[in-house]
């Protein structure tokens, strides 16, 4: 965990690494008071990346839609990151609020599904993985490979998946157009990130310095008072390493035997001791098998909670109100890890500030991309004995 | 010095089993016959592996993995979905059903009988039933299923906890004993040892029908069906190309042609070969010889009239296809153009039709009574015990007791 924390901040602190020590020790010593937001890498608009290859990015945001690249042909990534619910999910098909996510057909998952807008700026956080334990890949293109093949997700041999792509003109014509082959896996999975690089926070009002006054106040709160920005800092509004803020257990996942038994699958393909007795979600215990980081998961980032919700690793929170009453009362009370926080003491009128820059940092209009029509059946191919494969 | 005692050795073994041969005087060498042949023989009790011995517990318990579908990826298919009781025990569409979203590539064997042979699969490819139950339900095209995933299938279910405790001994279900008593299950359900053969072999001459009888002779005899389909089980268990003709699902349907590049592909075939074959290059996969081309281990003849259609991927509907195309002395497919590696016990028979028929009638009279059973109602999941009365601080804790005292001292 030390080098965690230091790598981080010696990447990214413009104050070096005498002050990365010395905001350690306030992070893990909650009684310390909050020292001034200049230790911590400041919050600020996204920085302008690279925009991906139009081509790729078409190729990407078809397969994002097709659930053929999926085992049994059940799911896209389009069917848990839906693009009419934030690139997550917020609602089941009867409008209820969902918390846990969907996951393969005969699984069933037990955390929230994160929204993939901005995701490519987790990329400056090497040192912590994606997902909510910070489990999966070292890049983007490492993700897609995770995601697509691992059992509980999309359940996908990539080997089959390639040859799919190779039955599907269309998926031929652009692997010939972007790569100048014939299709693999790794094109998909190439084209797959070049899609989601293209889901970037456009026009929040934050980022054009368009804060009313009541938001205005909450960023002030925000970087001093309630001292969020300890863990919700720089652009992306996290600083990429897990904590345990002592978000209660959603004690359905182990009421439904499904979702039971698909956490005990994740946890056990991790090599995760004492696999049948927890009855608590492990989160970053999973990576480093170190007991103190059990419950930890990686600090979320803050843009787009607008169209994101509901909040926290299993969804157990609906609105932002119920999010920062948690953090005023200092986090969860029930679970004996969760040391980092302490209460705030914040007024209702502070709170419901808080909230209205929270919500500054969501795009003006919601981000919005066009579903990709797929074929149902896979087309023969024409004079099939007398070309190649 | 040790080399010559060890050949020396060898030899007199050969000269003892040859005079052990002609003392018994089955094995016979037929007209321009390159290999003995063992006569047709009853078949007796199923061979019962040292380590997955047969009981009636563990048969049962296979009985119920077999027919429930939590052995796969989405949980959606059992092995009885491609190995029906209502279809020979395998699968009556020429290439067999696969995994949701993708098809088989070859026709699906029956069940039946299969504890006497000695490897499984079209090329010989599984070398125990075992293993044959774990790469179905593993395999992308089958049962696409991940381990992990569905020995936790297996511990959510109260039923495979108490069963598997009292078969196997475990405190919980190991994925890896399914497979020995689905295994157990075939052996011990799904073998035949009274079929009408049987009684005639062991002395019942009434057994057979007379036509039956014809066809046995024409069998053993101008037909020259004994090449191959010898022994018990009516198989030499060896591997032959016969020019059956290439399956027109790989052209004809955009599904199936996925499945054959990913065979090709996932069997690791030179490039040049992934992009020029357009037919099943058989052993070739297993063995990456040239000479093993297109070739097919002898089907075992028991059961055959519940399990049309025939050949590696179905491409007779009929015995009578089948019979015609022996008649002809096989065929030529790419394989044996490619590699000369059809086989040169196929010749013209030069049968009639009243021999074809006969031969007909023999081959549905061994296949003896249908085995018959309904399915029997699948085990749900449950909610863990411990779970109904869990607080919030219990579930915190849980897991934690050790590391919370060493850490607050």
């Amino acid at each position: 965990m030390r080098t965690l924390y230091k790598n981080r901040y010696l990447l990214l602190s413009v104050t070096g690494t005498l002050a990365a020590v010395f905001s350690l020790g306030v992070v893990t010593q909650a009684q310390e008071p909050p020292v001034a937001s200049e230790a911590r890498p400041q919050i600020g608009p996204l920085p302008s990346k690279k925009a991906p290859d139009p081509a790729l990015v078409a190729m990407g945001q078809r397969l994002f839609f097709d659930t053929r690249i999926s085992g049994d042909g059940g799911v896209s990534c389009a069917t848990c990151h839906d693009p009419q619910q934030g690139f997550g999910k917020q609602f089941d098909a009867d409008g209820q609020i969902k918390r846990l996510s969907d996951a393969y057909p005969g699984t069933r998952y037990f955390r929230n599904a994160p929204t993939l807008i901005n995701v490519r700026y987790k990329e400056d956080f090497a040192d912590t993985g994606w997902g909510w334990d910070g489990r999966m890949g070292a890049n983007l293109n490492d993700v897609m490979r995770d995601q697509l093949t691992e059992s509980t997700i999309m359940n996908m041999d990539m080997r089959i998946m390639h040859e799919r792509m190779k039955q599907d003109p269309v998926y031929v014509e652009m692997c010939k157009e972007n790569f100048d082959s014939d299709c693999s896996s790794g094109m998909a999975r190439r084209a797959l990130v070049a899609f989601v690089e293209t889901l970037v926070s456009t026009n929040a009002p934050f980022d054009g310095g368009k804060l009313s006054g009541s938001a205005r106040r909450g960023q002030n709160l925000f970087q001093g008072k309630a001292r969020c920005i300890e863990c919700h800092n720089g652009p992306y509004f996290s600083d990429g390493v897990p904590h345990n803020t002592g978000v209660p257990e959603d004690l359905e996942i182990f009421r439904d035997p499904l979702r039971h038994l698909t956490y005990r699958a994740v946890i056990h393909t991790h090599g995760v001791p004492k696999m049948e007795i927890w009855r608590r979600d492990v989160g970053y215990f999973l990576v480093s098998k170190n007991y103190a980081d059990v419950g930890k998961f990686v600090t979320p980032t803050l843009r787009e909670l607008k169209s994101t919700a509901p909040y926290m690793h299993n969804g157990l929170f609906t609105t932002l109100t119920e999010v920062v009453d948690f953090y005023d009362q200092g986090g969860g009370q029930e679970d004996p890890l969760a040391t980092e926080l302490s209460p705030l003491g914040l007024s209702r009128k502070e709170k419901a500030d808080l909230v209205a820059f929270l919500e500054s940092l969501s795009s003006a209009s919601p981000i919005v991309v066009e579903k990709v029509a797929i074929p149902l059946e896979y087309e023969p191919i024409d004079n099939w004995l007398h070309v190649e494969n | 010095m040790k080399a010559h005692n060890e050949s020396q050795a060898f030899l007199m073994l050969l000269i003892l089993l040859c005079v052990n041969l002609m003392m018994v005087g089955g094995p016979t060498f037929a007209d321009g016959d390159p290999d003995i042949d063992p006569p047709l023989a009853p078949l007796g009790p199923v061979p019962e592996p040292p380590d997955n011995r047969i009981t009636a517990e563990k048969a049962e318990l296979g009985k119920m993995l077999y027919f429930d579908p939590k052995l796969t990826g989405d949980a959606g298919l059992a092995c009885s979905d491609c190995h029906d009781p209502e279809q020979g025990w395998g699968f009556n569409d020429p290439i067999c059903r696969g995994y949701p979203g993708a098809v088989h590539w070859r026709n699906c064997h029956t069940v039946v009988n299969v504890g006497y042979m000695d490897k499984m699969f079209w090329t010989g490819s599984s070398k125990s039933m075992e293993a044959q139950a774990r790469g179905a339900a593993t395999g992308g095209i089958s049962g696409n299923g991940e381990k992990d995933v569905m020995e936790q299938r297996l511990r959510q279910t109260p039923y495979y906890i108490e069963k598997f405790r009292e078969v196997f001994g475990t405190e919980r279900p190991i994925l890896n004993d399914a497979w020995l008593a689905i295994a157990t299950f075939e052996r011990a359900m799904l073998s035949q040892t009274d079929t009408p053969l049987d009684r005639y072999l062991k002395g019942d001459k009434t057994a057979l029908s007379e036509k039956a009888i014809q066809g046995m002779e024409l069998f053993n005899g101008k037909a020259n069906c004994i090449e191959c389909h010898n022994g018990p089980m009516l198989s030499d268990q060896k591997y032959y190309n016969l020019g059956v003709p290439r399956p027109i699902e790989w052209e004809e349907t955009g599904i199936n042609t996925i499945t054959y590049r990913f065979e090709l592909y996932a069997k690791g075939v030179p490039e040049k070969y992934y992009r020029e074959f357009k037919d099943d290059p058989g052993l070739y996969f297993d063995t990456k010889r040239w000479s093993d081309l297109g070739k097919f281990r002898t089907q075992p003849l028991s059961y055959l009239a519940y399990t049309p259609p025939y050949m590696h991927a179905g491409q007779f509907f009929t015995l009578e296809e089948v019979i015609d195309f022996y008649n002809e002395g096989g065929g030529e497919n790419e394989m044996t153009e490619r590699a000369g590696s059809k086989t040169p016990i196929l010749k013209p028979l030069n049968l009639t039709d009243e021999e074809k028929e006969a031969l007909v009638v023999f081959l549905e009279e061994i296949s003896g009574d249908e085995i018959t059973m309904s399915p029997p109602e699948v085990p749900p999941y449950a909610v863990m015990p411990d779970v109904a009365d869990l607080t919030q601080s219990e579930a915190k804790r849980i897991g934690l007791e050790i590391y919370l005292t060493t850490a607050t001292e």
